[in-house]
């Protein structure tokens, strides 16, 4: 039985989100789409490879944590002052890889931004996967890990509330609600693909697995008018969170005092940080998706090109933020903020400071290039560099500025320990983990906004979409 | 203990009554605190309670402090039976109420982990367990095999310097046998000193009167750190700079800025030995006779003519002045005896100086060249018998001396210490003393008031004193069996006139007895010259004591391990300084190891650049460096007497400490220096601030105080605000409710009506340290250790340690000490003059505080007394409240320091005897910090309403305060005008730390007064 959804003859075309310039001339029918698509839930044994050395890495990662909770935060890094390190620079660097996904399937929906719809599918996903890894380092990081569900305001007979003042608290509704929303929003998306799934499965409790995700989806006429409205719906619901999780985030450091955190910039700031390496880490992801699974008719150089111009803006808006960051520390005239900074930049941090500047003003100015735009191997190259350099650039927000404070008596170094690093490493073998398992068992590209894209089959065999 | 508790659980069923007794019991076994010195092994009740003992409830003990010789009255606060606290005696004519870091942490002696459990004998390479009875015999088989062949006559019996009847029972015993007189050992005893004050004074120590000199010049003595009367001189010192004006100038002469030379106002750096000659010339300046020019001597030491001349100058126009010297450096002696002529001179004697009023604290005390004598005639193999009883002479006599392998040549060697250490290690027998807090004893510092030591508590140990041991073993010679007494405590009722007596003076601790004789030390022809005119190097060597490990009787203590060393601050660790020129000359970076070669013998350590260091001397610090000390001493640091050539005083017989040549070169590594100091300077923040006394007196008290745009417009102190109000809980946080709870000051407690805080006195704080130490007593304050619990090393792979070495330290008040120079010390060229601020920093309890809005889950927060506090059982470590504190006084629990059965617990058995049980003693995972000792605060609280009154003004004070020599720290109610912090607060040189931060802090500082030479240009 063949499931090709097509418009009957007559009815209205269904709103193409694509634009016109951001075609798939390689792609010309919907059998090709799901057949080639659908080809990349195929286990390979690359992709076990790829498994087992993810599972290996969140091994480490877990063994290196149960031994920080046996023994005590002290067998990680922290060197007081510097009370917050590695784990706190990890969790930023989460949350932000978890923004470009809502961008993507959200805001760049309500802008109609055609290139979006080959890549939103990773890209959601990816955000859930790291909204879950996110989530994980508070817990991690903190005194008592058993008690983290103090920070949740549960009902108890002695009253006892959270600090509604404390932005961590703050955070913990924004990364909960993150999380809740772009789960529903990537799961939303999934359901005409999944029905796509269930009718090609033939294990019957596959299948009966599958008709219930895709809640029975038919294809008909008033399901797709729900759903796109219901994707709307949440696209619009998302789109100020997408900006909401990472200005509370920074408000994590915004609100103290502590000179080089204490500081307004910081919300925007961090959003376009977001942003930026949220893309970064979509092509770390995407780029060798489309060249294994040869799929780069479908994420096309225009495609790439695209979010090219996107991360050069973000690191235009970075890089300015930078800049306003010295000069008002310079223009405010606060002795300690510009001790600070001056520390940051040309003293005991200078190497952390230009790791960060290098990687995410410098390296991406190469993007001007329209060739090297069009080049994935370059794009792949400076999407680690980036995912690097943003995670310096939350290394430097937290550490430098935390050993270099008020208090001259109290100025000190930091170093991790392999304890900081295994569970840093682990954070990736578990997203990884997560992400892998993902493509194996749902597509990784969205089939049915493809299927939009690509020139339905007419009902009398017209290969052309012109109609009536 | 836990273990022997649920040996008590019957193993059919639990039943409620056994429920809730093992519920207490492992509550008990939680807190770590039992109820007896006896260990914890059944939970019955008293049948019969012991007098004196409330369960909960503290009994103070009055007694003698036995750290060092000077002898501080001591009140020891005891909880069912265990000794928790050792504080000054308020009444005690020594220390009027302080008392310093080492007599503090004599509990920590009393519950060394590292205690000889019983008698020891030796047998083969090892020492093993034995009984008293069978202890007691082998001594009384050695000591008739010595009295019948005649050994007798040559036996050595090395006592620690003590006061009181103890030597001259001592004596008589040892004579009993035939025995010579025992050497009253002191590797601390400024013996130079002590020699010019019996020649000058006709008294071992006169009476020092600060407060009654305009000008106070040192050459060497380090009257702060430790040198002579120790506290007492602290207290009568800080009490003279705390009258500002009329407060003395301080100079300082000598080669190494030590914590005198930093509390002085000018440091004249004259080389080592060269003091001698500088206070010649002095004498001769004023119009004495002799003596070198000023030229000459400014020539020989190595400084400028003009600091000279203008010292000798102020010495002519401020009087009366106080001039003391005495050290144990070259020449020391002969410094003295000019800088007695010189207060004779300038007519000081009588009034700075008062020998009428002297002290006994050295009476008696033996040179250092007897101790080395005796070991020569070890060495020659002529000594039978040997004993040693507090004295640890194979650690502090000088390398050369080789003071171990002569004791090894001794027939029979009998240890009377509590404690292995590196001569008891090579006894034959050990009987090991009762700890003092666990003894009988008097001293009588001040003549006339016989000061009692009694026991605080149960013996902790299988220990006996040792006189009481020296009466059993007396009772098996028939001729001395008569002459001896029934117990030693009988010797000490007699001194005081009976029991009758002994009852009377138990409860202060004090009484009237019978003057004692002191036994004369005998006076042996010290070895002069020699090692120290051969020696070679391009450095001179700058020996000194630690201020806190003594003479190194303190390593083995945790807490004084822990305790930074008040100058260079570092902790378990031995350093060597040397000046950063120097240093950028030999291309050495601080870190780096050094080698210092003398002829006797080389040490290799960490340099650390100090700036108060002559760059031709190098200076390390005695006290470290054992290796049969215990688990705290053992592996770390060096020590520094390996290097000294047998050199002593000809007149004092004292062991030379500074004055020897010394080579320096570059070593292969470098460590971590195990420090608490971030930057050593204050970058402008103006931390610590100072005026000069001009200035005070000009009325220009706070000039660089400007107004902030933004600034909250609230009255100076913020004591009185009260922004914590809107926090309020009331009626269970109902939102509609008006019911602030205690919050509303009309409360019936009226505890909104109060404001905890606190003043220091910058004028007055030296830098001493003590107060960290009374923190970490009362409030069970870990200590962490270097790299890794104790002295051990557990380096992770970064190679920086785990504790100290990053930042771990958990002191809740620290003493920041700033230099005040434009640029990091490895830059800073030789210039002597140079300001030192120290501030005590600990929770400023801000009535704003940036701590308590952070914390996710309200685990600090305002109490309506404008405590900030800090709930540990709700903290989950987040460490955003310590990120947010602009004055870094958080503390986090990085392992689980209070936690048994791990290897960084902190007080391994019998240490956590100690632990006071009304703090909790937290686990790992959470934040802590200053408390202002709110179990005090409740304490005194409690009993006044229980005692149905108001509480009074300045009932209590904190620990720190309560310990404070200088009195810097003054703690109360500063909304109620009746106590004195709320005058403090009022005063002129008041002010906050980062006011402009809006933080409100209750604690207040007050600008130190410094007193540059009327001559000099003042400082900005």
């Amino acid at each position: 039985m063949t499931a090709i959804p097509q418009p009957g003859a007559g009815e209205p075309r269904r709103p193409n989100i694509s634009s016109a310039s951001i075609q798939l001339p390689a792609v010309t029918t919907y059998e090709q789409v799901d057949n080639e698509i659908i080809d990349t839930l195929k286990p390979t044994k690359k992709w076990f490879m790829a498994l087992l050395l993810a599972i290996t890495c969140l091994a480490i990662g877990a063994g290196s944590w149960t031994y920080q909770i046996h023994e005590g935060l002290g067998v990680a890094g922290y060197n007081p002052p510097v009370m917050w390190g590695v784990y706190i620079i990890t969790f930023v660097f989460w949350v932000g890889i978890g923004h470009a996904g809502t961008l993507i399937s959200a805001i760049l929906y309500l802008f109609r931004a055609g290139f979006r719809t080959t890549i939103y599918r990773a890209a959601e996903a990816m955000t859930v996967f790291a909204v879950m890894t996110a989530g994980l380092f508070p817990i991690i990081h903190i005194g008592r890990p058993w008690k983290f569900f103090w920070l949740l305001p549960y009902p108890n007979w002695r009253l006892l509330w959270p600090q509604f003042k404390s932005p961590l608290v703050w955070d913990v509704f924004a990364i909960l609600t993150y999380l809740t929303i772009s789960t529903t929003f990537l799961f939303i998306g999934l359901i005409p693909d999944i029905a796509v799934l269930r009718d090609r499965e033939k294990n019957p409790t596959k299948k009966a697995i599958l008709s219930a995700l895709s809640f029975g989806w038919r294809n008909s006429e008033a399901e797709w008018r729900h759903f796109v409205r219901a994707y709307l719906f949440l696209a619009a619901f998302s789109t100020p969170l997408v900006l909401s999780v990472h200005s509370v985030v920074s408000f994590d450091f915004a609100m103290a005092l502590t000179p080089g955190w204490h500081t307004t910039i910081f919300p925007p700031y961090f959003v376009a940080g977001a942003i930026f390496s949220g893309f970064a880490m979509v092509w770390t992801i995407i780029i060798p998706i489309r060249k294994w699974w040869k799929l780069e008719h479908y994420v096309t150089l225009n495609h790439l090109d695209a979010t090219a111009k996107m991360v050069l803006f973000t690191s235009l808006v970075v890089g300015l933020a930078y800049m306003i960051e010295f000069f008002i520390a310079w223009y405010g005239g606060v002795e300690a903020e510009q001790a600070y900074f001056w520390n940051r930049v040309f003293g005991q941090w200078w190497w952390a400071a230009w790791i960060m500047l290098t990687c995410n003003m410098i390296l991406p100015l190469s993007l001007f290039s329209q060739k090297l735009r069009r080049n994935p191997s370059w794009l792949w190259i400076l999407s680690i560099f980036i995912n690097i350099g943003m995670w310096f650039e939350r290394f430097v927000i937290v550490v430098p500025s935390l050993s270099h404070e008020f208090e001259p008596w109290q100025w000190s170094g930091y170093m991790p320990t392999w304890v900081d690093y295994g569970i840093l490493l682990g954070s990736f073998g578990w997203f990884f983990m997560w992400f892998l398992l993902f493509i194996r068992q749902l597509p990784v590209f969205a089939l049915s906004e493809i299927k939009e894209i690509v020139p339905p089959r007419m009902k009398h065999g017209h290969s052309h979409t012109g109609g009536h | 203990m836990s273990q022997d508790v649920t040996d008590t659980t019957p193993t059919e069923g639990v039943k409620r009554r056994e429920f809730l007794k093992v519920l207490g019991a492992t509550s008990a076994a939680a807190t770590v605190v039992g109820c007896s010195s006896d260990k914890v092994e059944k939970l019955i009740p008293y049948v019969v309670s012991p007098d004196n003992t409330v369960p909960g409830v503290s009994t103070y003990y009055a007694t003698t402090c036995r750290e060092c010789a000077a002898g501080c009255g001591l009140l020891v606060e005891t909880r069912d039976g265990r000794a928790i606290k050792a504080e000054g005696n308020p009444e005690h004519p020594v220390n009027h109420g302080a008392l310093c870091a080492r007599g503090q942490a004599a509990l920590q002696g009393l519950y060394n982990p590292d205690r000889f459990r019983s008698p020891m004998v030796r047998q083969g390479d090892k020492l093993v367990a034995t009984t008293w009875d069978k202890a007691i015999q082998t001594l009384q088989a050695k000591l008739g095999e010595a009295k019948s062949k005649g050994t007798a006559k040559e036996a050595v019996f090395i006592n620690q310097h003590e006061q009181g009847s103890f030597p001259s029972f001592l004596d008589s015993w040892l004579a009993g046998y035939g025995m010579p007189g025992a050497i009253s050992y002191d590797a601390e005893a400024p013996l130079g000193a002590i020699a010019a004050n019996k020649a000058a004074y006709s008294t071992s120590w006169p009476k020092l009167d600060f407060q009654a000199a305009k000008l106070v010049v040192s050459f060497g003595a380090d009257f702060l750190d430790g040198w002579g009367m120790g506290v007492t001189t602290q207290v009568d010192f800080s009490e003279a700079r705390a009258k500002l004006e009329g407060g003395p100038r301080a100079i300082y002469v000598g080669a190494r800025r030590s914590l005198t030379g930093l509390n002085s106002d000018s440091w004249i750096p004259a080389r080592p030995g060269a003091s001698a000659i500088v206070a010649q010339a002095l004498l001769a300046a004023v119009g004495g006779k002799g003596g070198a020019s000023l030229k000459q001597a400014a020539d020989a030491a190595g400084v400028s003519v003009a600091s000279l001349e203008s010292l000798a100058n102020e010495l002519k126009s401020l009087k009366p002045s106080l001039i003391i010297a005495g050290g144990n450096a070259e020449n020391d002696t002969e410094t003295a005896l000019a800088v007695a002529e010189l207060n004779k001179a300038l007519g000081n004697v009588g009034i700075t100086i008062k020998p009428a009023e002297g002290y006994n604290t050295y009476e008696g005390t033996a040179s250092h060249a007897s101790v080395r004598e005796a070991a020569s005639r070890m060495a020659d193999g002529k000594v039978a018998i040997a004993f040693v009883r507090g004295a640890n002479p194979a650690h502090t006599l000088q390398g050369a001396v080789k003071f171990a392998d002569a004791f090894k040549k001794v027939g029979f060697k009998v240890s009377f210490s509590s404690y292995p250490d590196e001569t008891t290690s090579l006894c034959d027998l050990v009987l090991p003393d009762h700890h003092a807090l666990e003894s009988w004893g008097d001293a009588e510092t001040v003549k006339g008031t016989l000061s009692l030591q009694q026991p605080t508590m149960d013996p902790v140990f299988d220990t006996r004193q040792t006189a009481d041991v020296l009466i059993a073993v007396a009772k098996g010679d028939p001729t001395m069996a008569s002459k001896m007494p029934a117990d030693y405590r009988t010797v000490i009722a007699a001194r005081l006139g009976g029991n009758a007596g002994l009852t009377a003076a138990l409860p202060t601790g004090m009484g009237k007895g019978s003057a004692l004789p002191h036994p004369a030390a005998k006076t042996v022809s010290a070895v002069t010259g020699g090692g120290l005119a051969k020696s070679k190097g391009e450095y001179f060597l700058h020996v000194y004591q630690s201020p806190v490990l003594g003479d190194g009787r303190g390593a083995n203590k945790p807490w004084l391990q822990e305790l930074p060393d008040p100058v260079n601050k570092i902790a378990w660790q031995t350093v060597i300084e040397l000046h950063p020129e120097t240093a950028t000359k030999l291309n050495i970076e601080e870190g780096d190891h050094a080698t210092v070669t003398t002829s006797t013998g080389l040490v290799t350590a960490p340099v650390y650049l100090y700036i108060g260091l002559r760059p031709d001397t190098v200076a390390i610090q005695a006290g470290r460096g054992h290796n049969a000390y215990g688990r705290y001493a053992d592996g770390c640091g060096v020590n520094p007497m390996s290097l000294l050539p047998v050199a002593e005083d000809g007149k004092s017989g004292a062991t030379l400490l500074a004055g020897t040549k010394a080579g320096v070169t570059k070593a292969t590594g470098a460590s971590r220096l195990v420090t608490t100091e971030g930057s050593g300077r204050q970058h402008g923040r103006g931390i610590a601030r100072a005026l000069t006394v001009a200035d005070l007196m000009a009325g220009k008290i706070n000039p660089e105080k400007e107004e902030f745009v933004g600034q909250a417009k609230v009255g100076f102190l913020p004591g009185l605000r009260s922004p914590v109000a809107n926090d309020a809980q009331g009626e269970l946080g109902d939102p509609k409710s008006k019911d602030k709870g205690q919050y509303d000051p009309n409360h019936w407690s009226g505890v909104a009506k109060r404001r905890w805080a606190m003043t220091i006195d910058l004028a007055r704080c030296t830098g001493c340290s003590a107060c960290v130490t009374a923190c970490y007593s009362e409030n069970n304050i870990p200590t962490v250790g270097a790299t890794h619990q104790g002295a051990q090393v557990m380096p992770d792979r970064t190679g920086f340690g785990a504790n100290i070495t990053r930042s771990r330290e958990m002191a809740w008040i620290r003493l920041e000490r700033y230099f005040e120079i434009d640029r990091e010390p490895k830059d800073v060229e030789w210039n002597p003059d140079f300001e030192t601020r120290v501030v005590p920093m600990m929770c400023q309890h801000c009535g704003n505080a940036p701590c308590e809005p952070v914390c996710p889950v309200y685990a600090t927060y305002h109490s309506p007394d404008g405590l900030n506090v800090q709930v540990y059982n709700r903290c989950v470590g987040t460490r955003y409240c310590s990120n947010n504190c602009p004055y870094k006084v958080r503390y986090f629990n990085w392992f689980g320091y209070g936690e048994p059965n791990r290897t960084q617990y902190a007080f391994p058995e019998p240490l956590h005897w100690q632990l006071n049980p009304d703090v909790t003693v937290r686990g790992k995972g959470v934040m802590e910090k200053c408390s202002f000792c709110v179990q005090r605060i409740k304490e005194a609280e409690n009993r006044a309403s229980l005692e149905k009154r108001e509480m009074q003004p300045d009932e209590f004070t904190t620990a720190c305060a309560q310990a404070c020599p200088s009195r810097a720290i003054i703690f109360g109610d500063a909304a109620d005008d009746r106590w004195t912090v709320a005058k403090m607060v009022k005063d002129e040189r008041a002010y906050h730390v980062f006011e402009e931060l809006n933080t409100y802090t209750a604690v207040v500082y007050l600008q130190k007064v410094t007193h540059p030479s009327a001559s000099a240009p003042a400082k900005a």
